[in-house]
């Protein structure tokens, strides 16, 4: 009985004024009952029944698939922005306009000017044209730029020129003109995408036939727009049918759908049905019909009117048909009898309560047939259409007395006729709004729908009749346009109860997030069927199957969503009733304590049973695993230790990590019970035969009817090899050779057909020879690592693990002392070679240090040119065909070093990077100071002789020494090690020209760390400076 | 640099949205700006890996709290209050807040939450913040009074209501009076407690003065919270049923205006009600009782005392009353909810009889139809109605093809055709 009032409203205040609250924390009304009262009961304390206005737990209603399921194949469709338009883009459309309309951009001046010009080819001039510049140059290089080349590089100056002397005057409209408006078409082309407000309401309506009971299916009309430009109206009668207990369908195929073509693209489109009549109105921009039909009668156009301004809502009377509530952004609203003519109701030329700077109006109905809703973005009024000069009574405002935010605007309303004579629908950005239109003002419910972009579509479903103390449940689907989002609330009450919600909102599927539950895809096809699923919903509707219809089924709905794209979606939701999950007894008591243990047991183990459970668990593929946790919750403990003993010093902090903790211990527990909750019952919905099937096939269909329309590209700029090579002459050719291709090429064709391969004997049948035995392998030929290990292995198993030891530096401490007792032996020499020897070894050895030092600086952050090692690092081998082949096998370039280091006779003791790594931090400042010219100091011997006394047992250490070989090896003066490598050569030349100054290292450190494909920050150069200040210590 | 970009931002969100009541004119206006909702978490230019990782457990929470997956959100939120360790940033009320509303929804659907878990929420959190202290205390209580254990609730209401910090905000104190009426609520249902025992065995005279305390204790808030702005349907039902157990009438007539007829408050329809009742309890003379549901028609011509109204003004000698009890008739026609309802068809079909005793009644008729003629028939009178009429409610039809000459006299209507072809 809807014309009762509920007998007591929830408590709350009532604030005038403009709203000023700023939720911070997006929760919504998550977790919170608002209100509560007390129902009934007068009694005993005990009999008191309280009710919340928001009630914790509503219906279940599951999903039967995991995705949606399109309805229809796949048309080929304009998909618009799914990206929204930068205006920044302008210059690029600009361009594009040029280009594919050049009659249009430069028509005029071109006419005049072109007498002036000689586009063709040579130097002869026509008569008339004497004093015509010949431009043959300028067009050939127009010709060029019309292909895909780069705009940098390929440049003529004459072509500049011209530009500057002419760009200002060659376009028809000028270019700052268009430019600019070209900006703003993009700006608002973006504020579309983002918040398109034509398609409120939606263009997608079910209109269930009266059914003849006993079936198991529920027949309609479905209204939905299709064609390219969802610009045909069809009206399709489908089924909603159930085959067997479980699975269900929508039954699209049975007829053809009756279809309308249209001038402009379907907005929206509103219908009532009246006694099996049916009315329809369809809402484009700026035209509106209506339709009538009936499950009998086809449909039929009555009437269609163009409105000047854009129109911005229709609404067909739920209770006279023919009667269509017009509004538009003039701000007019028109009551339409359809074959009588337009009455306007009420204008409006500014917003109601505020300037919220908006065009957007809207029309609903109302109980009474002649009071209707005008709303815009700042609030509703109730207007009386029987008044002339209309006034309205205020049903909704943006205020705090309705407890919006700040910025809140309002999206949508509508009557919810079906569930409630008076109650109404209203959207905001944040919220949805019960309103009473018997008690304006104040909602009787608020819900926060959680969703992302605004909700512009409604459907209500009204909640069948109480079954036995049941409170009836009524739904109320929301749509949003952009992200697809589909939200279901729940609520009750309205007569003689106040209104509540019941459960938190519900997200139901989107298109756009079925794909990850489908079979995987290849890379251009998911692009493709990706963009073609997330294109902006167009319309969600919904129909209902009440329950105790044929013999098995209960009460399930299916929703239905419609995207710009012209595809349709639907997803079946069961209601799952309360009453079948019961478990209890000692069983189940039982069976949970012995949970709880293998919990705590897979707590306690390490990892690998963790995984197993997690193994077990189904339906976890995100990143935190119910074990994972749970090691987690082991982990806790010792965690919280220090951050207890921190507590001792501020007490805040303290509390919180308490709090923190037994929180912990309370989700804990909820855990144990979810976890059990999931072993009785499996909620993860699996994908079905037909659904999968369905899908397949329309993807399949999706794919041919993409690949026929290729995108329009720019042809790449390249030269013509047509004639550059040619096969000898064909008459050559003997004619058997020419026979035996033609086989060949049959065969192919059969096997091609057959799906099987061209096997040998096939395909050489004709030119059949020995082939003969190839050369025995030079095995000295090969000498890069990998064909070493394999000439190797052949010699045995010890050979190879000797060749590893070497590889991998296992028997590098053996070496090194090799090494030290060699170098001890050098130095000696050294010592009595002379002075001049040794300054040219210090320079050597600082450019060891150099990369060196790099080397170490990843580590320590000191400075980090990484290339300079990679470079030391191939460069050390000394071997040219070694360093090509660690060029070339890149990825192995970690291992070389140790390579380099077996190969290499590692002749000389070098530990530079330690000596400097110590001496470095007792200057760490003022690296700049010394001027490099002192920087050839002696020191470096002693340096050097420092060296012995630390273990150089690393493998950075055997790389320098491997590094520094060459320089110290090879003589001083040696032309050959500069021409021996092409890379080597820096070093080589440092050694030439010790002398040189820090410039020429600092020159080729800077060269050739880019081009080793580094990201070195100034560091080498700089970094060359302090070795010798640090020597210069000693 | 974040703390600058959010102040930035903010200042940017009071520009745009000065809801203030600016009435210019919207031609030639920019569009509308609308302020999209922000998503819940938003990746901050310089953020650690802990406010990432924390932001991902959030999106993920959210996720699955969305599409009702409860366990998982559940296993994710055991991870979640990490957050609240987090001393960098200044938006840790946010935070704190966000944790208590996740993790009391996450509870609400877990099958073996216990009224434990529960409390260990609410006391966390309660005392985390002082900014949501008195929020999470009453919600607190709501959550006990919903599980019937009032005392409990009342406790921590008292203990709420002697909870002061420092400066109050306009919501904080707001909250406060809450706080209080739902006390006094309380101790009306213990004092209703005692009434009922009283009346079950009358002979024992015991706890009087307790159940008189109740009422004093309960009566100082309930008349506080009365005097703010509001809709208080339940305090005001308790309030004035103890003022008239104890014989108040005056005081609670008195209230029971103010409630009724204050501009400042919403126009409530049941203030009226409770009114119209509390008058029709103490025998009030028709003509108050008249004046009161005349408001009440004013207000929802739709009500379902509206059918009282027109008996009553059907009772009075006056010819005026007819008239208007015409109006309201039809009035209640004119509405979805009345049209198919008998009484209401057979109070026309009484008050058209009562007229016709006039002499000029068919203008009057007129009159009242002039503005209904061109949809009523639409609305009532079709061949559709007829059909669907004489299946539900033969007698209707009946009344409804009575009526239809009187109302529109000038019309040929289907409806009567119908029944012809129905009827045979």
């Amino acid at each position: 009985m809807d014309y009762q009032f509920p007998h007591q409203l929830f408590p709350s205040f009532y604030d005038h004024g403009p709203p000023d609250l700023v939720l911070k924390h997006s929760a919504g009304s998550w977790g919170c009952y608002d209100s509560v009262t007390p129902q009934g009961g007068p009694g005993p304390l005990s009999s008191w029944k309280i009710m919340s206005r928001h009630e914790a737990r509503g219906e279940t209603w599951c999903h039967t698939e995991p995705v949606p399921v399109p309805l229809l194949s796949p048309k080929t469709a304009f998909l618009g922005h799914l990206q929204p338009p930068d205006p920044l883009d302008a210059t690029k459309h600009l361009q594009n306009f040029f280009t594919d309309h050049c009659q249009d951009a430069f028509g005029s001046m071109s006419d005049i000017l072109g007498e002036n010009f000689n586009f063709q080819f040579g130097k002869r001039k026509e008569r008339h044209r004497q004093d015509s510049v010949s431009m043959w140059r300028i067009k050939n290089h127009l010709d060029v730029l019309k292909l895909n080349v780069c705009q940098q590089v390929y440049r003529s100056t004459t072509m500049t020129r011209y530009c500057s002397l002419l760009s200002s005057v060659v376009p028809d409209i000028p270019t700052e003109l268009l430019s600019s408006l070209l900006y703003k078409e993009l700006q608002e082309q973006r504020d579309r995408v983002q918040f398109c407000e034509a398609a409120t309401g939606g263009a997608l309506a079910f209109v269930p036939f009266s059914e003849g009971g006993g079936s198991t299916s529920q027949h309609g009309c479905l209204l939905y727009p299709g064609g390219q430009g969802l610009d045909r109206l069809y009206f399709h009668k489908v089924a909603l049918q159930q085959h067997s207990r479980t699975s269900s369908c929508v039954e699209a195929s049975s007829s053809d759908p009756v279809s309308f073509q249209l001038k402009a693209p379907v907005r929206q489109i509103s219908c009532s049905a009246l006694f099996d009549d049916c009315c329809v109105a369809v809402r484009s921009d700026h035209f509106c019909g209506v339709w009538r039909f009936s499950e009998r009668r086809e449909p039929r156009l009555l009437q269609v009117i163009n409105s000047g301004e854009v129109t911005t809502c229709v609404s067909v009377s739920p209770h006279v048909l023919g009667e269509v509530l017009v509004a538009s952004e003039s701000g007019a609203a028109n009551l339409w009898t359809v074959g009588k003519g337009m009455q306007k109701v009420r204008l409006e030329h500014s917003n109601l309560y505020f300037n919220a700077k908006s065009p957007w109006r809207w029309c609903e109905f109302s109980a009474h047939p002649r009071v209707m809703l005008y709303a815009d973005r700042t609030g509703v009024e109730l207007t009386d259409m029987r008044v002339s000069p209309c006034s309205g009574h205020t049903l909704f405002r943006i205020s705090s007395s309705s407890e919006c935010r700040r910025g809140e605007r309002l999206i949508l309303t509508r009557y919810l006729g079906d569930i409630h004579a008076f109650h109404h629908l209203v959207t905001t950005q944040y919220s949805a709004y019960i309103m009473d239109e018997r008690f304006p003002c104040v909602p009787m419910l608020k819900c926060d729908h959680m969703m992302q972009s605004p909700p512009v579509f409604a459907h209500m479903i009204p909640g069948s009749d109480a079954a036995a103390g049941e409170t009836r449940t009524d739904k109320v689907l929301l749509g949003s346009h952009r992200s697809q989002e589909v939200t279901l609330l729940q609520y009750s009450g309205g007569r003689l109860q106040p209104c509540f919600s019941r459960g938190p909102p519900q997200a139901l599927l989107t298109p756009k997030g079925s794909l990850k539950h489908l079979p995987v895809q290849i890379p251009h096809r998911l692009d493709t069927t990706t963009n073609r699923l997330s294109a902006p919903a167009a319309g969600v509707t919904c129909i209902q199957r009440k329950a105790g219809r044929g013999a098995s089924s209960g009460e399930s709905m299916c929703i239905l969503q419609l995207t710009e794209a012209g595809d349709i979606f639907y997803q079946i939701l069961e209601h799952k009733l309360p009453d079948r999950d019961t478990s209890g007894g000692p069983a189940a008591e039982n069976q949970r304590a012995k949970k709880l243990f293998v919990q705590r047991k897979a707590a306690e183990q390490p990892p690998p049973e963790a995984q197993l459970v997690a193994s077990d668990t189904p339906g976890c593929e995100d990143a935190i695993g119910p074990t994972q946790e749970a090691t987690i919750g082991v982990e806790t403990p010792e965690k919280e230790q220090p951050r207890l003993s921190r507590s001792a010093v501020s007490s805040s902090a303290g509390s919180e990590a308490e709090s923190r903790r037994r929180l912990d211990a309370g989700m804990k527990d909820g855990d144990v019970a979810a976890d059990e909750c999931r072993s009785q019952q499996q909620t993860a919905v699996k994908l079905s035969k037909n659904t999968s099937a369905a899908w397949k096939r329309w993807l399949q269909i999706l794919i041919r009817k993409s690949s026929e329309k290729k995108p329009r590209s720019l042809q790449h700029f390249t030269i013509r090899s047509k004639g550059l090579l040619r096969l000898s002459h064909r008459d050559e050719r003997a004619a058997s050779e020419e026979e035996s291709v033609e086989n060949l090429r049959r065969a192919l064709k059969s096997c091609m057909s057959k799906r099987s391969l061209l096997v040998n004997g096939a395909a050489s049948a004709g030119a059949a020879g020995v082939e003969p035995v190839p050369h025995p392998v030079d095995t000295d030929a090969w000498t890069d690592p990998l064909s070493q290990r394999l000439t190797l292995s052949w010699q045995g198993e010890k050979a190879w693990l000797e060749w590893w030891e070497e590889q991998l530096g296992l028997n590098h401490q053996s070496k090194l002392e090799d090494l030290r007792r060699r170098r001890r032996r050098q130095k000696e020499a050294k010592r009595a070679a002379g002075q001049r020897l040794e300054l040219s070894g210090s320079f050597t050895s600082s450019v060891s240090y150099q990369s060196a030092l790099d080397d170490f600086s990843s580590s320590t952050g000191w400075s980090s040119a990484t290339s300079q090692g990679a470079w030391s690092d191939t460069d050390g081998g000394g071997v040219l065909s070694q360093l090509e082949s660690s060029l070339k096998h890149e990825n192995r370039r970690t291992a070389t070093p140790s390579t380099v280091q077996s190969d290499s006779p590692a002749p000389s003791p070098a530990s530079t990077p330690r000596t400097y790594k110590r001496s470095e931090p007792q200057t760490p400042n003022g690296r700049h100071t010394l001027p490099p010219s002192q920087a050839q100091s002696p020191g470096a011997t002693t340096a050097s002789q420092r060296r012995t006394k630390r273990p150089a047992e690393d493998h950075l250490g055997s790389l320098f020494t491997a590094q520094e070989d060459p320089a110290q090896t090879d003589p001083p003066h040696s032309p050959a090690a500069a021409s021996s490598s092409g890379l080597r050569s820096s070093q080589s030349v440092l050694v030439k020209t010790p002398r040189g100054a820090l410039s020429t290292v600092r020159g080729f450190s800077q060269t050739l760390s880019p081009s080793l494909g580094s990201q070195a920050r100034p560091g080498p150069s700089q970094s060359s400076q302090p070795k010798k200040k640090s020597r210069m210590g000693f | 640099m974040d703390e600058l970009d959010r102040h930035l931002e903010q200042n940017e969100v009071l520009e745009d949205d000065d809801d203030s009541s600016d009435t210019s004119s919207r031609r030639g206006g920019k569009k509308l700006k609308l302020p999209l909702v922000k998503p819940m978490c938003v990746e901050t230019q310089r953020e650690s890996g802990f406010h990432q990782s924390c932001r991902m457990c959030l999106e993920l929470i959210r996720e699955a709290m969305l599409h009702h997956r409860w366990k998982e959100a559940a296993e994710y939120m055991t991870s979640y209050p990490q957050i609240l360790e987090d001393k960098t940033s200044r938006t840790a009320q946010q935070y704190k807040e966000l944790v208590w509303r996740i993790s009391t929804e996450i509870l609400h659907h877990l099958p073996k939450s216990t009224v434990e878990d529960y409390n260990i929420i609410y006391e966390c959190m309660k005392h985390s913040g002082v900014k949501h202290y008195l929020m999470i205390c009453l919600e607190h209580s709501f959550h006990l009074m919903l599980h019937g254990q009032f005392e409990d609730a009342k406790q921590h209401l008292s203990a709420a209501e002697s909870w002061r910090y420092g400066k109050e905000s306009a919501a904080q104190l707001q909250r406060t009076k809450l706080i209080q009426a739902y006390r006094s609520l309380l101790d009306y249902i213990i004092w209703f407690d005692k009434k009922f025992a009283l009346s079950n065995n009358n002979c024992f005279d015991f706890d009087n003065q307790g159940m008189h305390n109740y009422f004093r204790q309960a009566s100082v808030n309930l008349k506080e919270i009365l005097r703010n702005p509001g809709v208080w349907d339940p305090f005001i039902l308790s309030y004035v049923e103890m003022l008239e157990f104890y014989d108040d009438w005056e005081e609670a007539l008195k209230v029971l205006n103010d409630y009724a007829f204050d501009n400042s408050f919403p126009p409530n329809p049941n203030a009226h009600v409770y009114l119209f009742q509390h008058l029709k309890r103490h025998n009030a003379p028709k003509k108050k009782l008249i004046k009161v549901l005349k408001n009440l028609y004013v207000l929802v011509p739709s009500h379902e005392l509206m059918l009282e109204y027109s008996s009553l003004l059907l009772q009075s000698e006056k010819k005026s009353d007819i008239q208007k009890a015409l109006g309201v008739v039809l009035e209640m026609l004119d509405f979805a909810c009345w049209r198919s309802n008998m009484d209401v068809w057979k109070y026309l079909q009484a008050i058209i009889h009562k007229l016709q005793t006039e002499d000029n009644w068919e203008s009057i008729v007129c009159d009242k139809m002039a503005s209904r003629k061109d949809w009523w028939p639409a609305l009532h009178f079709t061949s559709f109605h007829a059909c669907k009429d004489s299946e539900e409610n033969p007698e209707l039809l009946e009344v409804k093809t009575s009526l239809i000459k009187i109302l529109c006299p000038d019309r040929t209507l289907k409806y009567s055709v119908e029944l012809m072809t129905s009827g045979e």
